[in-house]
């Protein structure tokens, strides 16, 4: 009796505070956003109920697709690509394949430190038609006007930004990876090693099997950034030329801040709460397949 | 176990520093000596250097002529200071004294009635105005913000040095013009250097002015009531002009991936023979270019079109930005704040800023020692009659969809009579001044 | 005979293994570094330089971008701020996310995955879109425009992620380990200082890393939840030098360098720190 009273107020101390702040900064605002999504509002004056009406407009909205499905290729570089390649960075590095991995580790999480508008800088002073690499290129190609046609193109623009969503965030990967990896017991390992298993056996036999829970854990937190993801490609592209790069939460915060459409930007916003729910329960479903087979 | 400690020092120093400086945050004490104090929302990119000085010393001006009142300064510039004048409008919490723009930057808000109609003051003012800087604002003719500066959004600047190299005059036609690019080319130069990597640029700085000349102002009015349509030869026929331009390679290469400041570059390095922008570049030409260069840049407007029934050899004007105050006010405090918003765009202000190279919107003689450039703006001004600049007059809104069509139609993806079409209809159904 | 072409095979396969990594470790690191000597050096130059030729190394010192930017930008001042929010926000959001990782994790409560679920949720909101509310919220409360005000928000956004971590480690530890304390007659809050606190140094140091960056390099809440310039952070006044009709390169890559310089000092420095934290962690069976 007394244990369990104890129980419970500990777990009131343990967890209490943080439910609090947490309850206290975000409930208001989501509520707020929820209940604008149903309206026309510009923020000003009398907001007008209009039920779905928001959200079949931006489902209608050319812009809102292209933004979406360039989210959608987010979405897949950052699971397929900046999974894959921070887990092949942290097994380099956990199994000691590189001189100087304190150095590369170093180099690998750098790119995180800096802010996205620091990078986004330094990314047009590179690309732009007066960067470094153009300038590079019109001396080597002895074209003066040569500039990077992929910006310009509706299908690829967005290539270049995905190029650096992978450069920028795959260091995150990293760490979790090792940090998970450095918990493998080191004598399942040697004691592979010294039964003659070759890497790659190493790799998928013994140490991915552990890893399955660890991917799940990354493929949301990438989901769940990438449908967010706005401040670098704000400043790098602002989502131009002509939507091009557009992303879902730029449309968001134009519609809102720019536009003054308040209640249709927070329709917007809760879309992007939804589809990420949507894609972190597919991922889960896979997940949990996959967890019955190997686990 | 060093990690530890240091973490836990580390700990420490962060919870109370967090805290005292938390806890050090009080409420400024009321002042009860008959100081009035105003709060003000102030747009000042505070890295620039010479606006930044050239500013202070206005603030202190102001104080030493008005002991009375103070001025506090909240300084934000950009999509900052924009994001933060919504999210105080729609919680009530304006500040006494906010910058605003004429047009429909800030059309909500003005619109509002959150913000005061400064017609009584300008009424009993004495200082002369240019007739374009009291232009209405609002519906009923109301002017909340009083511009400190009228401003043409098209100028096309031309570097006579290389055109003498070149063996070129400045173009009389369009025709003209465009013979020219291949020479220019050749020789390894660009044509006329713009960016519109934003997609604002091309719309205030050039297509603003072209539909002056190929509707006029008359027209514009018609087609924003619905009068007159944007899919009339009155719209299309300046965007043709911009097709052509591009298509000819007359631009920048790369127009519309670059950032908005690398024309300006390409036209001080000498890498470009023209270069469209605003008047505003003549503070950044004056600084960047050498007292060598100034005297070979001349101020144009682009040349003459086949048909100009609007305007012709017209640029586009509108009325600057400037201090407004919010509706809250009464009495001893809104004259003060008519007190500080006169000063900044009047005589006083003026004076002092003009020192910057910027042309006041109130009429005072331009100061003896001006610089080069500023007289040549000043000249240019004078003499060149100007249009509405479309996107002071038409929803910011539906200037999402003409940018990027512009974007498209220079890609090739959309015709002139397309980006008519498609920017009339978005106006029909949702423009504020259609309905 | 068998097992010599097998140490054969194997140390080929090493060798390839070693041949891919360093390749790769090596474009990534030049990717990495390049932009960032490039911005360095450069930040040496004066604005017409940088203008008239973007790779010229510099010909002279020009130092004064660096003393001008931080006396215009007010970088003193800003990174003062920066410093007490990120630092109180990340050990504020750390200790919090840990405890209820503790509370999730192991107490076998119900509610716990409704809390749980609840907080993963947070995840998925953009900061954005909470703002206008958020400031509404603040000025009622009157904490807008204060230090406080600020940190708030970047330890209710930080937890989502923190509290995730926290649990999924704990949720590993053994229960033997907690048993253990638990029949020697430990309360629960002394099982959290003196077992899962220790354990969970690894996890720890992660949150520690992320929540460090995220709150270094967070922007938006800092401007619109606060007037008073003494109040803002570095990546604010960083933006002043990167928009707008003035320009001038030098001063926004002296800006540039000096918002960067601390966040790579703090991972250098406490990187060791963390790596110990890793070791002391390790749970040996």
């Amino acid at each position: 009796m007394t244990a369990s009273r104890e129980k419970k107020i500990a777990y009131g101390m343990l967890v209490g505070p943080s439910v609090l702040i947490y309850a206290s900064i975000i409930i208001f605002p989501i509520v707020f956003s929820l209940v604008a999504g149903f309206t026309e509002w510009s923020g000003l004056g009398v907001p007008e109920f209009v039920g779905l009406k928001n959200y079949t407009r931006m489902l209608s909205d050319p812009v809102f697709r292209l933004g979406l499905r360039n989210n959608l290729l987010i979405v897949a570089i950052s699971v397929f690509g900046q999974i894959p390649f921070g887990f092949a960075l942290a097994y380099i590095i956990y199994r000691r394949m590189v001189r100087g991995h304190d150095f590369f580790e170093t180099m690998i999480f750098l790119p995180i430190t800096i802010s996205a508008i620091v990078v986004a800088k330094l990314w047009n002073q590179i690309f732009s038609p007066a960067g470094l690499f153009t300038q590079l290129m019109r001396i080597i190609r002895d074209d003066p006007r040569f500039v990077l046609s992929v910006f310009e193109d509706r299908t690829f623009a967005i290539v270049p930004i995905l190029f650096v969503i992978l450069w920028m965030y795959t260091g995150i990967y990293m760490v979790i990876f090792l940090a998970n990896l450095q918990r493998i017991d080191p004598g399942v390992i040697e004691a592979a090693v010294i039964d003659g298993a070759r890497e790659h056996q190493i790799l998928f036999r013994v140490v991915l099997p552990q890893m399955v829970n660890i991917v799940f854990t990354t493929a949301v937190f990438a989901i769940a950034g990438s449908l967010k993801s706005f401040d670098l490609i704000f400043a790098m592209t602002g989502g131009g030329p002509a939507h091009y790069t557009e992303v879902i939460a730029i449309y968001m915060y134009l519609n809102t801040f720019k536009y003054y459409n308040y209640g249709f930007g927070s329709a917007v916003s809760m879309m992007i709460v939804f589809l990420s729910l949507g894609l972190i329960t597919a991922v889960q479903s896979v997940f949990r397949r996959l967890e019955a087979r190997y686990v | 176990m060093l990690h530890k400690r240091f973490l836990m020092v580390f700990a420490i120093v962060a919870l109370v520093g967090g805290f005292v400086f938390a806890g050090g945050q009080s409420e400024q004490p009321a002042e009860d000596d008959g100081v009035i104090t105003l709060q003000v929302q102030h747009y000042l990119d505070l890295a620039d250097n010479v606006s930044a000085s050239n500013f202070q010393e206005l603030v202190d001006a102001f104080h030493a002529a008005n002991p009375d009142i103070r001025l506090e300064f909240d300084y934000l510039f950009n999509e900052p200071y924009h994001n933060k004048l919504q999210s105080s409008a729609i919680a009530g919490q304006l500040a006494d004294v906010m910058f605003l723009w004429p047009g429909k930057r800030t059309g909500e808000v003005t619109g509002s009635g959150a913000i005061k109609d400064l017609r009584p003051w300008i009424e009993q003012m004495d200082a002369e105005f240019a007739p374009a800087a009291l232009a209405p604002q609002g519906a009923n003719g109301e002017i909340y913000e009083l511009p400190e500066q009228v401003t043409a959004t098209h100028v096309m600047f031309s570097n006579d040095r290389l055109m003498d190299e070149l063996g070129l005059e400045f173009p009389q036609t369009l025709e003209e013009l465009i013979a020219q690019g291949e020479v220019i080319r050749e020789a390894g130069y660009i044509p006329i250097a713009m960016d519109n990597g934003d997609g604002w640029q091309m719309q205030s700085c050039l297509l603003s002015a072209l539909v002056a000349r190929t509707g006029g102002r008359e027209w514009l009015d018609a087609a924003r009531v619905g009068d007159a349509s944007f899919s009339d030869p009155e719209f299309v026929n300046a965007l043709r002009v911009i097709k052509a331009l591009y298509d000819n390679e007359m631009f920048s290469p790369g127009i519309n991936q670059a950032a908005y400041g690398q024309a300006l570059t390409d036209f001080v390095t000498e890498n470009a023979v023209y270069f469209i922008d605003g008047g505003w570049r003549t503070a950044n030409l004056t600084g960047e270019m050498t007292d060598d260069q100034y005297d070979y840049v001349s101020y144009h407007v682009f040349p003459a079109l086949p048909q100009e029934p609007g305007i012709p050899d017209s640029t586009a004007v509108v009325a600057g930005t400037g201090f407004g105050m919010n509706a809250d006010l009464e009495g001893a405090e809104a004259d003060a704040a008519w007190e500080w918003i006169y000063f900044f765009a009047g005589p006083e202000g003026s004076a002092i800023k003009a020192e910057q190279g910027w042309l006041p919107a109130v009429q005072i003689p331009l100061p003896e020692d001006s610089p080069v450039l500023t007289v040549k703006l000043a000249d240019f001004l004078g003499s060149t009659p100007g249009g509405y600049v479309i996107d002071a007059v038409m929803d910011a809104e539906g200037m999402g969809v003409l940018h990027p069509l512009l974007q498209e139609m220079m890609f090739g993806n959309v015709t002139p009579q397309e980006v008519g079409d498609r920017y009339e209809a978005w106006v029909a159904a949702n423009d504020s001044s259609r309905s | 005979m068998s097992k010599m072409t097998l140490g054969i095979s194997r140390s080929r396969d090493v060798l390839a293994w070693r041949i891919f990594a360093s390749v790769f470790m090596v474009f990534f690191t030049f990717l990495t570094l390049a932009p960032l000597i490039w911005l360095l050096y450069s930040s040496f130059k004066p604005h017409p330089a940088i203008i008239r030729n973007v790779f010229a190394l510099p010909t002279q010192l020009f130092v004064e971008n660096y003393t001008k930017a931080w006396r215009l930008g007010n970088l003193g001042l800003y990174t003062i701020n920066s410093v007490v929010y990120t630092a109180s926000a990340t050990v504020i959001t750390v200790f919090l996310a840990l405890g209820a990782g503790y509370g999730f994790g192991k107490f076998g409560y119900r509610i716990s995955g409704y809390l749980y679920t609840f907080f993963i949720m947070g995840l998925l909101v953009t900061a954005h879109s909470v703002l206008v509310p958020l400031f509404i919220l603040e000025t009622r409360l009157s904490i807008d425009d204060t230090r406080f005000g600020v940190i708030l928000p970047y330890v209710a956004f930080g937890l989502p992620f923190m509290v995730y971590l926290a649990t999924s480690f704990i949720r590993g530890i053994p229960d033997s380990l907690e048993e253990v304390a638990r029949i020697d007659g430990a309360g629960y809050l002394k099982i959290f200082w003196h077992v899962i606190r220790p354990i969970s140094a690894p996890v720890v140091a992660t949150m520690t890393i992320f929540s460090f960056v995220n709150n270094w390099n967070e922007f938006v809440f800092v401007f619109v939840l606060t007037s008073k310039q003494s109040l803002r952070s570095l990546p604010v006044g960083v933006n002043a030098f990167a928009g707008g009709m003035s320009r001038d390169y030098g001063l926004l890559f002296a800006a540039l360098v000096i918002a960067t310089l601390p966040m790579i000092l703090f991972y250098v420095f406490f990187h060791e720190q963390l790596k110990r934290g890793f070791a002391a962690g390790a749970i040996k069976e």
